[in-house]
């Protein structure tokens, strides 16, 4: 154990900045179809938060994006991704609250058995990521207070 | 200790190195990695000292589980590894009951312990290799499920090798072979397995709509299973009637959707015996049903599951089949109740049937009504209910209604200041089941609570704002009602009541004489009305501060007679906690006291014992 971590420190070694890019994993879209994560790229940037529909704060951060969203539509040409990590025990739910809550202007995808979630690197919900037209990752962020929504717009502001 | 401080030192030097530059670029690829790690210092304290035998005194004071996971990617290649250290084991998850024998290792060094898991993959448009660890799932999970869920220190990926291969968007098949792992160790038997599926409305190119046809085998293969002879069972699992070394798992699968309509089936089966801890071999099957529809912002879904037998232990030896069992399946069947997000709606959760025998069904309706000119401002409706049954068996000669529960939730966001969530819920179960029945194990006494909860947001300016959240539970469980047509019961019951109970009972006081009663009923103080309270401040977007309190006040109003132990005794369950986010880095610092009870996570639960301590948490993410 000692010596894999070593090594892996000695890995580390000699790396440079660059932008880490959204990788290729299938999940499914609204309509249930399988699609490539690398799709979502499309030129346009975006804010891609992974939730789920038992973690509160999630939800909380995708009502209020989707409460200020056309205000920054106004100013910026963005998409919203919002990814649910429900299993095939709430994926239904989790499909039906998308719905109820009037996430309409989301793309909304799922990510069944995490393969996306893991691909990202994402240990805990909620967690957002700011990723340019290109599908460069340029911002992330874990954890949401209320507010803070106001730093993903800044962020993705800068992006022109 | 000493190792764990290792660990924290290398990957916090790991991460400071790489948060110069936030992300990495390795020759032509991109190297990524996460970082998380929930430790908990256990403070002595006589309210949550636990009567748990597992729990040894000598070990309690420290706990650690950490995930230290990297990739990395060059095109269509990528490959990682990830490593969970137990350092030690936290009390309550089932690697520290898997790894503590308090003969053989009175120490309890085996609580320490790592476990890597690696994989290299190739992932091209039409198909993809992997080898290594597989994490994956067919259909619902119904006979095959390999994930991870750090929330209950759960992980069961395969090592081995998977390959799949899709034509077009025609049909899809997946074929993979490999060695589970069962906590800290490869559980050294086979399991293999392959999922097929035809889009019937791509091949009929039907585009309005979608209908497949889907179907899966699963194999687990243990050698010489049939000999195993477990101390519990003093039999051959072949006496207990295991016919086969390999047991063979198959499942068929119905899709539709069309015009908001949709319909998810699957029927899966074993078509050998196998067992489950605590009963004979014996075949299995389970149903599965979706259903679904939406209209703009309404939408409305129903889920029913009938099982026999169908939970699928990964391996047939060993500690899993101890008593009580430590349940770790190459499957997934989880509870379909709400999993709920307040405390007290959480207080007692749905665990599921002992004899995996069980039928139900849930339903979930959800609505939104919206200003068109305002959308700060909007009303969401949510209705949820649940009905599970244990399905009969030589023990239950009738099917039995284990959990009821009805809930609604209205979120009203009255303005961007001002935000305001209802809940209200009833439930209802079998108290006997759960174990803490007052008049042993004869009578069944439903157990029912409504609880209430309120929750305000109100936010002062873009960056402050503060939540508070008030939440009630009226314990409504009747405890005299069911031996009013039972005469024997009856006076058994009646014998069982204090003097005073006696009296008010008699005076026909019956409010009083069940405070009493409900004072008088045994284990982790589940029964009785509760009262919870949290405030949180947050300053966006890095703070947020919270306090919270829980209690029961049956007992602080003094209906208590004690008999021992801390059953008499009011208890604050109290919380203080603050947590910092910067960027991808994430810290969480609390204390407080924990009350014993069931955690559970993506359907699944587990069993916390009660504690006193502090627990911080980090997470960082490159």
């Amino acid at each position: 154990m000692k010596k894999m971590l070593f090594l892996m420190l000695a890995l580390f070694v000699g790396v440079s900045a660059s932008a880490q890019t959204l990788p290729d994993v299938k999940v499914e879209n609204q309509d249930g179809k399988v699609i490539s994560t690398k799709s979502l790229a499309d030129g346009t940037p975006m804010i891609i938060s992974f939730w789920s529909t038992t973690c509160k704060p999630c939800i909380m951060e995708l009502n209020a994006i989707n409460d200020s969203l056309y205000d920054w539509l106004e100013e910026v040409d963005m998409k919203v991704v919002a990814v649910s990590v429900d299993d095939a025990r709430t994926v239904s739910r989790a499909r039906a609250m998308a719905q109820g809550q009037g996430w309409d202007d989301f793309e909304c995808i799922y990510d069944k058995n995490q393969d996306f979630k893991r691909a990202m690197n994402v240990s805990l919900t909620p967690h957002v990521f700011i990723v340019d037209g290109k599908g460069n990752i340029v911002y992330s962020h874990s954890g949401y207070t209320p507010g803070s929504e106001q730093e993903l717009f800044e962020k993705i502001k800068k992006l022109r | 200790m000493k190792k764990f401080l290792l660990f924290v030192g290398v990957a916090a030097a790991t991460f400071m190195v790489e948060s110069a530059s936030a992300q990495v670029q390795v020759g032509k690829g991109q190297l990524s990695g996460s970082l998380e790690s929930n430790n908990i210092l256990y403070v002595t304290d006589e309210a949550t000292a636990s009567v748990d035998d597992w729990q040894d005194p000598r070990l309690r004071n420290f706990g650690s589980h950490d995930y230290l996971k990297l990739d990395y990617t060059l095109d269509r290649f990528s490959a990682g590894i990830q490593i969970d250290g137990y350092l030690p084991a936290l009390y309550g998850y089932d690697v520290y009951r898997f790894n503590r024998n308090e003969m053989e290792d009175p120490k309890g060094k085996r609580l320490f312990g790592g476990f890597l898991t690696k994989y290299i993959q190739w992932e091209d448009t039409n198909y993809g290799i992997r080898v290594g660890d597989i994490y994956d799932q067919f259909g619902n999970g119904l006979i095959f499920r390999a994930y991870e869920e750090r929330a209950l220190g759960f992980n069961n990926s395969v090592a081995g090798a998977r390959v799949h291969y899709n034509l077009k968007n025609y049909f899809n098949i997946k074929v993979l072979a490999g060695s589970p792992r069962l906590y800290d160790e490869r559980a050294g038997n086979w399991v293999w397995g392959g999922d097929l599926s035809l889009s019937i409305s791509d091949m009929a190119g039907w585009n309005d709509g979608m209908v497949s046809l889907e179907g899966s085998y699963v194999g687990r293969y243990q050698k010489d299973a049939q000999l195993v002879t477990l101390p519990a069972y003093g039999l051959s699992l072949a006496d207990k009637g295991l016919d086969s070394d390999l047991l063979n798992m198959v499942s068929g699968r119905f899709n539709f959707e069309y015009a908001g309509f949709t319909l998810r089936s699957e029927y899966a089966a074993k078509l050998n015996n196998d067992i489950f801890p605590g009963s004979d071999a014996a075949k299995g099957n389970a149903i599965y049903l979706d259903l679904g529809y939406s209209y703009k912002r309404f939408s409305a879904t129903a889920t029913f599951r009938r099982q026999v037998n169908m939970n699928t232990m990964t391996k047939l030896d060993g500690k899993c089949f101890d008593e009580p069992p430590i349940i770790h399946t190459i499957n997934y069947l989880p509870m379909l109740t709400r999993q709920y997000t307040y405390s007290l709606a959480n207080l007692n959760p749905y665990t599921g049937v002992k004899n995996d025998r069980e039928a139900g069904g849930q339903i979930d309706l959800y609505y939104s009504l919206r200003n068109p000119k305002n959308r700060a401002k909007y009303w969401n409706f949510h209705l949820n209910a649940s009905l599970f049954y244990q399905l009969k068996d030589e023990l239950h000669p009738e099917a039995h209604l284990r959990w009821f529960d009805i809930n609604a939730d209205v979120d009203r966001q009255w303005s961007r200041k001002l935000k305001t969530t209802f809940l209200y819920s009833r439930q209802q179960y079998d108290s006997n089941y759960l174990g803490w029945g007052p008049n042993g194990e004869k009578e069944t006494i439903y157990c029912v609570s409504d609880i209430f909860v309120a929750d305000l947001t109100y936010k002062f300016n873009k960056k402050h704002s503060l939540r508070v959240e008030l939440q009630y539970l009226w314990d409504a469980t009747n405890l005299y009602y069911p031996f009013k047509d039972d005469e024997t019961a009856q006076s058994t019951f009646e014998m069982s009541m204090s003097d005073k109970e006696a009296k008010l009972f008699e005076q026909g006081k019956i409010d009083e004489a069940t405070m009493i009663r409900k004072g008088k009923n045994r284990a982790y103080d589940n029964d009785g009305d509760w009262v919870a309270a949290t405030i949180e401040y947050n300053f966006a977007p890095m703070f947020s501060f919270y306090v919270s309190d829980m209690w029961n006040i049956t007992k602080s109003l003094g209906y208590y007679s004690v008999d021992g132990g801390n059953q008499g005794k009011l208890l604050h369950y109290y919380q203080v906690g603050a947590s910092f986010t910067y960027d991808r880095y994430r810290v969480q610092l609390s204390y407080g006291r924990n009350r014993a009870g069931t955690v559970c996570s993506g359907g699944v639960c587990r069993y916390q014992p009660a504690y006193t301590g502090a627990n911080l948490s980090f997470t960082a993410s490159f």
